[in-house]
C-alpha cells in the first residue's frame, strides 16, 4: 500500500508531463489544473508515506534487473522530508505561475517542464540507486535548461547553456565518482553500500556535482545569470528543487549512506564559508532584485551546507530544517519579486521605491518571507539558523562559527537594503497596482508558512531529527 | 489573593498562556477593536493591570520551575520564576503599564496608535518570555523577536524616510546574532542550555569568546557602545511613548538583567580579572562619549536619548566591577533609571503634545503655563544629575564607590560623567522652563493628534491633560521615594535577590566620596553660570565645551558621523562588498571568457593539426602509440 504512494509522487508528475501539451493544445484551463493537480498528487503522495515512516516501518521497493542490476525507492526521513517540501512549494509556484505566465506563449512546454521537473525530484529523493539517481539528475538538468531559455531571446538561451553545461559538467564528474564507488562495493544499492567508507578521492569527485546543482563557490555563477528566467522559474530552480538537489545529495550520500574522512566536515565548512561571504558581499552590490534574492540563495545555501557536513546531529537537524524554511520563504520571495517585476516592468532596484502604498499585500509577504531568511524569531528560519551554527560551534570550530555569524548580519544587511529600495521611501510608480489575486494568494501562503513554520516548529523539527540517525 | 493568582499561574502551562500569550491577544484585541478610545483605553488598563498582578503574584510566591518541551532539548521551554526573574517581571509590567497609560492619552487621535498598542503588547510578551525563561536557545528567540516589534514601530510613520529603523534593524540585529553566537558557545561549553544548571564557566579560552559575544548582546539591547547609536535618530522619528518604553525602560531592563545573569550566574566572573577591566572600559567609554554628545544637542528627545546611552554606561561599570557593591548599584541604577528617564521622555512628549516641538530653540519660559510638567521634570533631572536625596545620587554612590575600589581611572570617568549630566540638565531646564515664551503668537504648529483648530499660539500653551500628568506625577515621586526610602529597593529586592546579605541602603558609607560628588556638581553649576554668561542664553550655555579648542573638531567629527559604529560597519561592509564583487567578476570571466576562449583555441588548433597531411597524421598516430606504450610500461615496472 505505501509503495503506491511512491509511485503515485513519482509516476503521475512523470506520466502527466507527457499528457500536458495534449490537454493544452485542447484546453488551456483544463492543462493548468491538470498541472496543479499532478503536482499536489506528488506533495498529498509524499504526505501519505509520513504515517509509514512514524510508525518505524519506513515504505521499501526493491526489484532485481538483468545483469545483476536493481532499482528500488525508500520513503525515509530524508527522502519524505526533502519531497514533501518541493512537491507543496512547487504547488504554490503553479498557482502562481496561472497568472504569472497568463500573457506568454509556450505555456504547454512550461507546464509540461515543471511538471517534468517535480517528477524528476520525486524520483531523485526516492531512489536508492546511483544509476537512477543520476538519470533523475540529469532529467531535472534538461528541464532546468528548457526553463532558463524559455523566453528563447539570445541572452536567456547563453545563460541557460551555461547553467546546463555547468550542472552537467558537475555531475559527469559526479558519475565517475559513482563508477569508482562501484568498483570498489560491486553495486549501485545504496541499501547495500550503508556504512561502507569510502575514499576522499571520491568523495571530491562527487563533491563536484554536489557544489555544482547547489551553486557553491566557485561553481556557483551559473545560478544569478539563470534569474533571466520567469520568475516562477526562478523561483522553482533557486528556492524549492534544484538547488536542493544537491544539498539533499550530500545529505543522502554522506549523511546516511557512506562514511567519509573526518577532514570533510572542516573541508566542506570552509567551502562553505567562503561561498557565504562571497556571495552576500555580491548581493550587498547587486542591483537587480531577482540577481540580488540569487547571491542570497548561494549565500544561504552555503549555512544548508554547513549544517549536514559539520557531521552531528544537530547541525544535519539544523540543516534539514533549513532546506525547508528556505524553501518556503526564499520561493516567497522570488516570487513577490515576480509581481513587482510584473507590475514596474523593470528589475532595476535603483528605479524602484515606495511600492507598499501600491503593493502593501506584497510587501507584507516580502517582509515576512525576509525575517525568516534573517532568522528573526519567530519565524523559521530562526531555529533553523540556530541549529546550524549550533551544529559546527558543537564540532569544535568556534571561528567558522563566527564566519557564519558574519554571513548572517550580512543577510540581515543585504535583505533589508532590498526591501527599502523596493518598498519603502518614496514613491515611484504612482499608477501601479497590486499583483494578480492568484500571485498574492500565493506569497500570502508562503509568508504565513513561514511565521507558522516557526511557531509549530515541533512538528518539522520532528521529521528532521529522525534525519542523520547514524551521528 | 496573590497566593492564588500565583497557584494558578503555575498550574500546567497556564504560565506560558497568561505571561506570553495574554499580552499579545490583548494587543491584538486593543488593535482590532480599539478604534474607540475609551474602549482602548479600559482594555489597555485591565490587560497591564492583569499582567502586573500576574507578575506580582509570581513575585510573592516561593518560586516556581518547569520543562515544556518544544522542539528540542535546546529548545524546550524551561520556565524558572526565582526572585530575580519575577522581580524583573514586576518592574517591566509596572513600567509598561505607566506608559501605556500614558501612550493612550497622548496617541489619543492618532490613527497609529492601535498599531502601536499591538507592537507594544508582542514586546511585552517577548520580554516576558526572555524574563521567565531558563533555557538560553528559548530566552534567545524571545529576546531576539523584539527586533520585529522594534522594526515596527519605528516605520510608524517613517515608511518614507525609514533609515532609523534601517539601522535600528542593522545594529540590534548585529548585537543579536553575536548573542547568539555568545549562547550557542556558551551551551556547548556548559553542556546545557539551561542557566540553572550551568557550573560557572571560567573567562578563558572558546568560554572567554561566548563571554563577551552574551556581553555584548546583553549590553547592545540595553543601548550601550557600540550598538546605541540608533538611539537618538530614534527620538526624531518614532513616538514619544516609544522612547520612554523602549530605550527608556524595557530594553534596560532585559539587557541589565541579562547581563547580571551573565556574571552571577553563567560565567566565573571575577573582580580585577582582564574582562572585569575591558567591562569597565567599555562602561565608561560609553558614559563619557554619550553624555559628552548629550550636552551639545539643542532638542530635547535626542538629548535625553544620549543620556539613555550614557546611563547604561554607569550599569555597566557597576556590573563590570563584579563586586557585590557595583553589581547592586548597577541593578539600582537601572531601576532608577527606568524611573526616571521615562518620566524625562514622558516630560518631553508632554512639552511637545502642547508646543508641537522639542526643539530647545524654540521653547521657554513653560514654568507658569506647566508647573506640573516642570515639578517632574525638576525631580527626575536632580535624580539623574545624582543630586540627593533623589534615587539617582545612591545608585551614583554605589557606582562610583564600587568604581574607585576597582581603579580610579574609572571613577574619574564616572565622575566626568556626573558632571556633563549636571551641566546638560541645567541648560535643558533653564532653556525649557526658565526666561520668556519663545513661540510665537501664532506658531501656526499643526500638532499631532490635536483638533485643527488648535494650531497653538504661545499663549495657549497650558498643562498637559490629567492622563499624561498622572503617569509622569507617579514615577517622579517615585524618584524621591527611592532615594528617601532606599532600603526597599536596596536591601529588600535587590540583596535579597541576589543573595547578597550585606546592606547597601542608607546613607552612602564614604563621606568624602559624597563629598566629591556634591563638589562635582557645584562645579556644574558654576560652568552653566559662566556659559550662561558667556553665551547669553541657557541653550548655549555649553557651547564653550562644544567649542573649546581641541574638542571643536571632536564634536565636528562626532556630529558627521564619523565615530558613528553603524557607519563604520557600513562602510567596511561596502568595503568587504566591492572584494566580493571583484572576486565575482574573476569567476564569471573564467566561465563567460575564458572557457569559452579555451574551448574555441582548442577546437581551432584540433583543426588545424587535422588537414589531411598523411605525413601529419602518421607522425599522430607514433607518437600516440608511443604514449600507450610508455604507459603500460610504467604499470610493469610498478608492478615490479
Amino acid at each position: 500500500m505505501g509503495g503506491n504512494f511512491i509511485f503515485a509522487s513519482i509516476l503521475v508528475p512523470l506520466v502527466g508531463t507527457c499528457f500536458l501539451p495534449v490537454i493544452g493544445k485542447k484546453n488551456s484551463k483544463l492543462r493548468d489544473v491538470a498541472a496543479l493537480a499532478f503536482i499536489a498528487t506528488a506533495f498529498i503522495s509524499s504526505t501519505l508515506a509520513l504515517p509509514h515512516l512514524l510508525s518505524g516501518s519506513p515504505v521499501t521497493l526493491h526489484y532485481e534487473l538483468p545483469l545483476g542490476l536493481s532499482f528500488g525507492f525508500y520513503a525515509d526521513a530524508l527522502a519524505v522530508f526533502m519531497a514533501m517540501t518541493a512537491s507543496f512549494v512547487g504547488t504554490v509556484i503553479v498557482f502562481y505561475s496561472y497568472g504569472y505566465m497568463a500573457e506568454y506563449e509556450n505555456q504547454n512546454e512550461y507546464y509540461a517542464m515543471i511538471c517534468l521537473f517535480i517528477g524528476a525530484m520525486m524520483g531523485l529523493v526516492f531512489s536508492t540507486n546511483l544509476i537512477f539517481i543520476y538519470a533523475f539528475w540529469e532529467i531535472s538538468a534538461i528541464c532546468c535548461w528548457r526553463l532558463i531559455g524559455f523566453y528563447r531571446e539570445e541572452i536567456t538561451i547563453l545563460r541557460a547553456n551555461k547553467a546546463f553545461i555547468v550542472t552537467v559538467a558537475g555531475a559527469l564528474v559526479m558519475l565517475v565518482g559513482f563508477v569508482g564507488i562501484y568498483g570498489q562495493t560491486g553495486t549501485f544499492d545504496l541499501a547495500a553500500m550503508k556504512g561502507t567508507h569510502i575514499p576522499p578521492w571520491i568523495v571530491v569527485l562527487i563533491l563536484f556535482g554536489v557544489l555544482s546543482k547547489s551553486a557553491t563557490f566557485p561553481m556557483h555563477n551559473w545560478l544569478p545569470d539563470a534569474g533571466v528566467a520567469p520568475s516562477p522559474v526562478t523561483s522553482l530552480l533557486h528556492a524549492a528543487v534544484l538547488v536542493k538537489i544537491g544539498v539533499y545529495a550530500y545529505a543522502r550520500l554522506f549523511v546516511e549512506t557512506f562514511n567519509i574522512d573526518k577532514m570533510f566536515t572542516v573541508t566542506v565548512p570552509v567551502v562553505a564559508a567562503v561561498s557565504a561571504l562571497i556571495s552576500a558581499g555580491a548581493a550587498m552590490k547587486a542591483n537587480d532584485i531577482k540577481r540580488v534574492i540569487a547571491y542570497s540563495t548561494i549565500s544561504q545555501l552555503a549555512f544548508i551546507l554547513l549544517g549536514l557536513s559539520c557531521g552531528n546531529k544537530t547541525g544535519v537537524t539544523g540543516g534539514m530544517l533549513y532546506i525547508l524554511t528556505h524553501s518556503v520563504a526564499k520561493g516567497g520571495l522570488f516570487l513577490c519579486a515576480g509581481i513587482v517585476e510584473h507590475n514596474v516592468h523593470t528589475k532595476d532596484i535603483t528605479k524602484m521605491g515606495g511600492l507598499y502604498k501600491r503593493m502593501p499585500l506584497t510587501a507584507l509577504a516580502f517582509m515576512l518571507c525576509a525575517f525568516s531568511i534573517m532568522g528573526i524569531p519567530p519565524f523559521g528560519g530562526f531555529f533553523a539558523k540556530y541549529l546550524v551554527i549550533d551544529g559546527i560551534i558543537s564540532s569544535g570550530n568556534t571561528i567558522l562559527g563566527a564566519v557564519f555569524i558574519a554571513g548572517a548580519v550580512m543577510t540581515v544587511v543585504y535583505l533589508t537594503r532590498l526591501f527599502v529600495k523596493v518598498f519603502l521611501g518614496q514613491p515611484t510608480f504612482p499608477h501601479v497596482k497590486e499583483g494578480d489575486r492568484r500571485m498574492v494568494v500565493s506569497v500570502m501562503i508562503l509568508a504565513i508558512l513561514s511565521l507558522l513554520l516557526g511557531i509549530f516548529m515541533p512538528i518539522p523539527s520532528g521529521l528532521a531529527s529522525l534525519v542523520g540517525g547514524g551521528l | 489573593m496573590l497566593n492564588s493568582v500565583a497557584f494558578f499561574l503555575m498550574s500546567g502551562t497556564n504560565i506560558i498562556w497568561f505571561m506570553i500569550v495574554f499580552p499579545a491577544v490583548a494587543g491584538t484585541v486593543v488593535c482590532l477593536f480599539g478604534k474607540n478610545y475609551a474602549i482602548r483605553s479600559v482594555a489597555v488598563l485591565l490587560s497591564s493591570a492583569f499582567n502586573l498582578l500576574f507578575a506580582v503574584s509570581l513575585y510573592a510566591s516561593e518560586g516556581f520551575n518547569a520543562v515544556f518541551p518544544f522542539v528540542s532539548p535546546r529548545f524546550d521551554m524551561a520556565v524558572s520564576v526565582y526572585e530575580l526573574s519575577s522581580m524583573f517581571l514586576v518592574f517591566a509590567a509596572a513600567a509598561f503599564l505607566i506608559v501605556c497609560l500614558y501612550g493612550i492619552v497622548f496617541l489619543k487621535d492618532e490613527k497609529y496608535a492601535g498599531r502601536f498598542m499591538l507592537y507594544m503588547y508582542i514586546s511585552l510578551s517577548m520580554i516576558n518570555g526572555a524574563l521567565l525563561s531558563d533555557n538560553l536557545g528559548v530566552m534567545l528567540f524571545f529576546w531576539e523577536g523584539l527586533l520585529c516589534t522594534l522594526v515596527g514601530i519605528l516605520l510608524i510613520n517613517n515608511m518614507e524616510n525609514p533609515k532609523t529603523a534601517v539601522k535600528a534593524l542593522a545594529l540590534s540585529g548585529t548585537a543579536d546574532l553575536l548573542l547568539m553566537l555568545g549562547i550557542i558557545i556558551t551551551v556547548y561549553r556548559a553542556g546545557t542550555p539551561y542557566i540553572s544548571q550551568v557550573e560557572k564557566l571560567p573567562v578563558a579560552g572558546v568560554s572567554a569568546a561566548g563571554f563577551v559575544c552574551m556581553m555584548l548582546g546583553a549590553l547592545g539591547k540595553a543601548g550601550c557602545m557600540p550598538f546605541h547609536s540608533w538611539i537618538p535618530d530614534a527620538a526624531k522619528d518614532a513616538p514619544t511613548p516609544f522612547l520612554a518604553a523602549f530605550p527608556g525602560a524595557l530594553e534596560k531592563l532585559l539587557g541589565i538583567y541579562l547581563a547580571v545573569r551573565i556574571v552571577v550566574d553563567i560565567y566565573d566572573y571575577k573582580p580585577g580579572s582582564k574582562m572585569s577591566i575591558a567591562v569597565m572600559i567599555l562602561g565608561t567609554l560609553t558614559i563619557v562619549s554619550a553624555v559628552a554628545m548629550a550636552l551639545i544637542q539643542k532638542d530635547m528627545k535626542r538629548l535625553l536619548s544620549y543620556h539613555a546611552i550614557s546611563q547604561v554606561g554607569y550599569m555597566v561599570l557597576g556590573i563590570g566591577t563584579a563586586l557585590p557593591i557595583g553589581i547592586v548599584g548597577g541593578l539600582f541604577h537601572m531601576i532608577n533609571n527606568v524611573l526616571y528617564k521615562s518620566c524625562l521622555f514622558m516630560v518631553a512628549g508632554s512639552i511637545e503634545k502642547q508646543t508641537g516641538t522639542t526643539d530647545l530653540r524654540k521653547i521657554g519660559g513653560l514654568a507658569k503655563r506647566m508647573p506640573v510638567t516642570m515639578a517632574c521634570f525638576t525631580v527626575s533631572g536632580l535624580a539623574i544629575a545624582g543630586v540627593p536625596p533623589f534615587n539617582g545620587f545612591f545608585s551614583k554612590e554605589l557606582i562610583f564607590d564600587a568604581a574607585l575600589e576597582s581603579n580610579m581611572v574609572f571613577y574619574m570617568g564616572a565622575l566626568a560623567g556626573a558632571f556633563m549630566t549636571a551641566v546638560s540638565f541645567l541648560k535643558m531646564g533653564r532653556a525649557a522652563f526658565a526666561g520668556e515664551m519663545k513661540l510665537p503668537v501664532d506658531s501656526g504648529i499643526q500638532l499631532p493628534g490635536q483638533n485643527k483648530d488648535a494650531g497653538k499660539t504661545g499663549r495657549n500653551v497650558g498643562e498637559s491633560s490629567l492622563g499624561m500628568l498622572v503617569p509622569m506625577g507617579f514615577m517622579a515621586v517615585m524618584c524621591v521615594v527611592f532615594g528617601i526610602a532606599n532600603t526597599l529597593p536596596l536591601d529588600k529586592l535587590l540583596s535579597s535577590a541576589l543573595g547578597i546579605h550585606e546592606s547597601f541602603s542608607g546613607w552612602p558609607h564614604s563621606t568624602m566620596l559624597v563629598v566629591i560628588s556634591i563638589a562635582v556638581l557645584l562645579l556644574a553649576v558654576c560652568d552653566h553660570i559662566y556659559g550662561f554668561k558667556k553665551s547669553g542664553s541657557a541653550i548655549n550655555a555649553a557651547d564653550h565645551i562644544h567649542y573649546a579648542p581641541g574638542l571643536r573638531r571632536i564634536y565636528h567629527m562626532a556630529e558627521e558621523g564619523l565615530f558613528d559604529p553603524y557607519n563604520l560597519m557600513m562602510r567596511g561592509i561596502e568595503a568587504f562588498s566591492g572584494i566580493c564583487v571583484r572576486i565575482e567578476r574573476g569567476i564569471a570571466w573564467i566561465y563567460d571568457d575564458a572557457a569559452v576562449k579555451l574551448t574555441d583555441g582548442t577546437g581551432n588548433l584540433l583543426s588545424r593539426l587535422n588537414n589531411g597531411s598523411l605525413s601529419r597524421y602518421l607522425a599522430t598516430a607514433i607518437i600516440g602509440t608511443a604514449a600507450v606504450a610508455l604507459i603500460f610500461l610504467a604499470v610493469l615496472l610498478q608492478g615490479r
